[in-house]
């Protein structure tokens, strides 16, 4: 562990244009030394984010319909393809100094936060792993509970660098409706399909509005926070 | 002489990039370290800073090309000061990194996909826009989250043409200069103003101000909601006489001042002996974490306090190691800069247990909200003079004795009944007996 590790801050539910600002800022904090590394966990709102390079036939429906549906759509300056944000699915923001840390890798970087991420599944009772080829955390099929069908995704990474100081990062699919990942083509992969850790534990997500699957639902958010917290701490701070 | 931007190494297993998109144009002075051009890999932006103050001369590699590692993506001229383009006005611009309020810069029709981040509007809206020179910066949104929609632009166009019949032309340089400044990924300022307002069935009322969360005010709304909703708070509350505290801060309140420079309030006394309860009672000085509870070695008191702000809790890190002209002087300084804003992020940090001081009248005693992830919350309520029943010789008086009411909220997964009332029943007796060294 370096002499200031990591630390980690639950921010709650925070919209996507305000978490980018949150995130500016902390960049510009990081390389002026002002802080140190830091992790930001939060939730979003429901939010579509289209990339520059988004193929438009990534999206299912049309932004405007989407709008309707009460999907914020929002078109962000990075590369990378569509993304989908909703409460239930748990996103980690580290702003870590690449350099500092004497990790100038930004490969590394991205299988450092799978390796966070694959831990803190595992002590959940999930298992994961990596696909060869595609970044990104799967459910280890051969030893999970339905080891047939295509691969299953759970959580999604992609990150940003800035003078080596990184920014945007992973998210997690905890608890929230799968059927919001209908209307676009996740990552742009499209013989993958997307999981959570309520599905992989045989759990209600949010598609049921029954009080008792509700604080079901939001222990296990808390469990898979903390569990995350803690192996992300470990993992990134290393 | 002239200074080559190659693409930097990025990592081990990383060979090649992929020009996604320059921030600066051919002809444009940039600044040291300043972001020119974002590259692509895998799932990673990575900007690219000027390696060197100076004008970019000539850019190599354009966007949506794949550079190898060390392949030189644009040449910085170092002396050139002056900008060549024929407009100067983009030069000034601030660099992409500027801050959330920076304007944002003209040239929407030369950069839509600048445009298309700097303002929201939906597809629609955008193609009308570009097709009329219109910046939809200009245009006041309606839509979701304050989007611009086809209406809005017809609306405002509309508007346009009563308000100046002859439109007036926007100087050529500012509608063709190569701008690709605005802020990349900073949302602006006014589409954070332009939140929904939440919804509790309420209408707004003619004469309602409708005031935006800051993001503090957020942070700090979520954070209660959450401790709530985590933890089952209980309530407790013990009177305290404070007599024999104020005798003692009597006798030394002017030599602490001569010593120290600083006054001697009554914080330091209840924070000095909540630290020392503390440690006789550690079920309170606590975290769950998961399935289990884990009672913590160091004692770190968060001090609340009220800025302008917000809400902030400073930390007197390892409350238990210092003397109460040591808590007395730390507490001074935290709150000196809450007060300048000067705390940095680890003062902020890791604090075990919280008093709460609001020290205004009008405040007999009232239950905090728990300081996540501790299980305790102690709050102060005001001082103030009461008739209380003494015994004197063996007989019931009345008497007058400075009193307090210490309310206490505790985490009732973490602790129960006994220990919190003992907790809080040590801290009085601590205060009463008033043994302090000074």
């Amino acid at each position: 562990m370096g002499d200031s590790p990591l630390s980690v801050e639950w921010l709650g539910t925070i919209g996507y244009g305000e978490a980018l600002a949150l995130q500016e800022a902390a960049v510009a904090d990081r390389v002026a030394g002002r802080t140190g590394d830091r992790l930001f966990l939060l939730e979003h709102p429901a939010v579509i984010t289209l990339g520059r390079s988004t193929d438009p036939g990534n999206l299912h429906e049309s932004p405007d319909d989407l709008r309707a549906a009460g999907v914020e759509v929002f078109e962000v300056g990075r590369g990378g393809d569509v993304t989908y944000h909703a409460p239930g699915q748990l996103v980690g923001y580290p702003i870590l100094d690449l350099d500092a840390l004497g990790r100038r890798d930004v490969h590394l970087h991205l299988r450092l936060l799978e390796q966070g991420l694959i831990e803190a599944l595992e002590t959940l009772g999930v298992p994961a792993t990596r696909v060869e080829g595609w970044t990104g955390v799967f459910v280890d099929r051969s030893r999970s509970a339905r080891p047939e069908g295509p691969e299953r995704k759970i959580a999604s990474i992609g990150v940003g660098i800035r003078r080596w100081v990184t920014f945007h990062g992973f998210a997690l699919n905890v608890s929230l409706d799968l059927r919001g990942f209908d209307a676009i083509v996740p990552c742009g992969l499209s013989d993958v399909q997307m999981t959570s850790v309520a599905a992989e534990l045989g759990l209600a997500g949010r598609s049921s509005a029954s009080p008792s699957d509700a604080s079901a639902r939001e222990a296990l958010d808390e469990r898979v926070r903390n569990a995350v917290a803690r192996r992300m701490g470990v993992v990134l701070s290393g | 002489m002239s200074i080559n931007v190659e693409l930097p190494s990025l990592g081990e297993s990383v060979y090649e990039g992929t020009v996604a998109r320059w921030l600066v144009a051919e002809g444009e002075i940039v600044e040291v370290d300043q972001p020119i051009v974002e590259v692509t890999t895998d799932k990673v932006d990575a900007e690219i800073p000027a390696p060197s103050a100076g004008m970019i001369e000539k850019i190599l590699a354009q966007e949506g090309s794949v550079v190898e590692v060390g392949a030189v993506l644009a040449i910085i001229d170092p002396e050139a000061k002056e900008n060549a383009a024929p407009s100067t006005e983009p030069a000034s611009v601030p660099p992409t990194v500027a801050a959330p309020s920076a304007p944002t810069a003209t040239g929407s029709q030369s950069a839509p996909s600048v445009s298309s981040e700097a303002a929201a509007a939906t597809p629609v809206a955008r193609r009308i826009a570009e097709d009329s020179a219109l910046d939809l910066r200009e245009v006041q949104g309606t839509g979701s989250a304050g989007r611009v929609t086809k209406d809005d632009v017809l609306r405002h166009q509309e508007k346009e043409q009563q308000a100046a019949p002859i439109a007036p032309i926007a100087p050529i340089a500012a509608a063709t200069a190569p701008v690709a400044q605005a802020p990349a990924q900073v949302p602006p300022r006014a589409r954070e103003a332009r939140r929904p307002a939440p919804n509790f069935g309420y209408t707004l009322q003619p004469g309602d101000k409708v005031i935006p969360m800051t993001p503090m005010r957020r942070i700090i709304a979520d954070h209660m909601v959450y401790s709530k909703r985590t933890s089952p708070h209980v309530g407790t509350v013990a009177e305290v006489d404070l007599s024999g505290v104020v005798r003692l801060r009597n006798k030394h309140k002017n030599s602490f001042k001569d010593t120290y420079g600083i006054s001697l309030t009554f914080l330091p006394f209840i924070v000095h002996a909540v630290t020392r309860a503390l440690r006789e009672f550690p079920a309170l000085n606590a975290s769950i974490v998961e399935d289990a509870i884990i009672e913590k070695q160091d004692v770190h008191v968060g001090v609340a306090a009220e800025t302008e702000k917000g809400l902030v809790v400073p930390v007197v890190r390892h409350a238990d190691r210092l003397s109460l002209s040591g808590t007395a002087q730390t507490i001074n300084d935290l709150a000196t800069r809450a007060r300048t804003k000067k705390l940095s992020a680890d003062d902020l940090k890791g604090g075990t247990f919280t008093v709460s001081n609001p020290g205004r009248q009008g405040n007999l005693y009232g239950f905090a909200i728990i300081n996540q992830p501790q299980v305790g919350i102690l709050r102060m309520g005001e001082i103030a003079k009461r008739a209380v029943v003494r015994q004197l010789d063996g007989e019931d008086v009345i008497v007058i004795r400075t009193m307090m009411y210490l309310a206490l909220s505790y985490d009732h997964r973490a602790v129960d009944g006994a220990p919190a009332n003992g907790f809080l029943n040590r801290i009085g007796e601590i205060l009463e007996a008033a043994e302090f060294d000074l």
